[in-house]
């Protein structure tokens, strides 16, 4: 069942996912070439993931809010809550799509993009979920229209203003070193935790917004 | 005949427009039209009992079960057409179809081939590209390929055409041939239930007028026509409505009898399901 309500966001987004296939492959090379600084990957990551899920996320919502396909799914044996669940099932496959298209980019791009290691891959699944954690239940409270103005400047605020702060902390020589007192095992693992606790709060808020909204 | 729904004291207040106790039940087997004007609820209470619109109060019971408790098994019986289709109107039908048919455990693909081949749409057309009546048709179609029991629709004719009309009157008076089968559907044109419907229910304003058997309602309630001099205080009130020209006056009664001793050369005809609903929420 949930597979379906997965594969219904795909066929809602598929008119863009060509289009952001190439920017998953381009992106990276040009955060690589803009940066031109180590992050473990993160920077040449992160940002273009952020992105391509907030646009295919969006063109998915705008879909549902025009087309209210889901009040005729919820006179189905479908639930609210595996509607709600499908989408965030939705937004980590893309995450992890985008990923794939990453690491096969730094090994056939020659520009020398940085790969990334299972703690970068943690913390951008953190700040990814953190992003819709807090913005799905948001979008399910208020709607679509209203969250596309807030989502938007978010992202336009990482993607173009974090790398210039990147490049004055750099050029100031100020860096960050947070250590977690535990093994290497237990620190690559405390991200994935972490989003895995904040997104199931997440999508506990907005299983609890939707079963209570009239369609 | 077994209650196949029941609904009690179902509230819903939006504010602007409030569901008032609402009371009523379908049998089994019966088409029961819901009838009312353009706000009387009709679609709100369709949507209550489907669990798209989340009651303030009241129980809803499908096949003896409460929906709340048994949402997935219950809807598994129950086939929905809405008036607004509510599909996604970039996918083709195929794709739609691909995405509603695994949520239900009896979907029957031949069922399903064969009614879109018998009303001829393609499956790998648009559903922005159909017209009302082929979005209908193909409504239908997903609402009857899955073996449901109860049929379900909110405004089907709403927007057809006469000929499409009378199609789906067809397709309603087969589906209900099979045993255990029924149908509720609401709407506003009266002339679609005079030719199908068992069962009328009529709601004004989020409240339930009448409920009660066609043939009964259209015995017991009389369209009666005469001369203005037979009107006075009392034998007005013998009238559910009442329509004074100046040549003569034209009424709805359910005292038929009491009219014919009362009122001398009266005319007093079979009224049509319309003339009842206009007299039972105060129009002319």
């Amino acid at each position: 069942m949930l597979f379906s309500l997965v594969k219904k966001d795909f066929i809602l987004g598929k008119n863009y996912l060509l289009i952001l296939l190439v920017f998953a492959v381009v992106g990276p090379i040009y955060m690589t070439t803009a940066i031109n600084f180590s992050s473990g990957g993160f920077l040449n990551f992160f940002p273009i993931a952020l992105l391509i899920e907030f646009m295919l996320i969006g063109t998915v919502s705008m879909a549902e809010d025009k087309y209210r396909g889901s009040t005729l799914l919820c006179t189905t044996p479908y639930t609210r809550n595996s509607l709600v669940k499908a989408r965030y099932i939705f937004i980590l496959i893309i995450f992890f799509c985008n990923y794939i298209i990453y690491t096969i980019m730094t090994f056939v791009v020659p520009i020398g993009i940085d790969k990334l290691d299972v703690f970068t891959l943690g913390i951008s699944l953190l700040f990814l979920i953190v992003f819709f954690g807090i913005s799905m239940p948001i979008e399910y409270r208020f709607g679509y229209e209203k969250m596309k103005y807030i989502s938007l400047c978010i992202i336009m605020l990482f993607f173009f203003v974090v790398p210039n702060i990147v490049k004055w902390l750099i050029s100031n020589n100020i860096r960050f070193k947070i250590s977690i007192p535990f093994s290497p095992i237990i620190q690559n693992l405390f991200p994935y935790v972490l989003a895995l606790v904040i997104g199931l709060i997440s999508m506990s808020l907005s299983i609890g917004i939707y079963s209570k909204k009239n369609l | 005949m077994n209650n196949i729904l029941e609904v009690n004291a179902l509230k819903k207040d939006f504010g602007t427009f409030r569901i008032d106790n609402v009371n009523f039940s379908l049998q089994e087997g019966c088409i029961t039209g819901f009838i009312g004007i353009n706000g009387a609820g009709k679609t709100t209470i369709i949507k209550s009992i489907l669990g798209l619109v989340i009651k303030d109060s009241g129980s809803i019971k499908l096949f003896g079960k409460e929906i709340d408790k048994n949402e997935r098994e219950l809807k598994n019986r129950i086939g929905v057409v809405l008036d607004e289709g509510y599909f996604y109107e970039n996918m083709t039908m195929s794709e739609m179809k691909s995405i509603i048919a695994t949520a239900y455990s009896k979907w029957d693909e031949s069922v399903f081939k064969s009614y879109i081949e018998s009303f001829k749409l393609k499956l790998n057309q648009k559903i922005s590209t159909l017209s009302k009546g082929m979005r209908m048709k193909y409504g239908i179609a997903l609402a009857l390929s899955h073996h449901a029991d109860l049929l379900i629709m909110d405004e089907p004719t709403s927007g057809l055409d006469p000929l499409v009309r009378s199609e789906l009157m067809d397709i309603i008076l087969d589906f209900i041939k099979e045993y255990g089968k029924s149908v509720f559907f609401s709407t506003h044109i009266t002339s679609d239930l005079d030719k199908v419907a068992d069962v009328l229910i009529l709601i004004d304003k989020g409240k339930i007028m009448l409920s009660e058997e066609k043939d009964i309602l259209l015995d017991t309630h009389g369209l009666v026509k005469g001369d203005k001099n037979v009107l006075n205080d009392h034998t007005r009130k013998l009238f559910l409505s009442l329509n004074e020209t100046e040549y003569g006056f034209e009424g709805i009664t359910k005292q038929k009898t009491s009219v014919r001793e009362q009122m001398n050369g009266v005319l007093i005809e079979r009224p049509t399901i319309e003339n009842i609903m206009l007299a039972y929420i105060g129009a002319k």
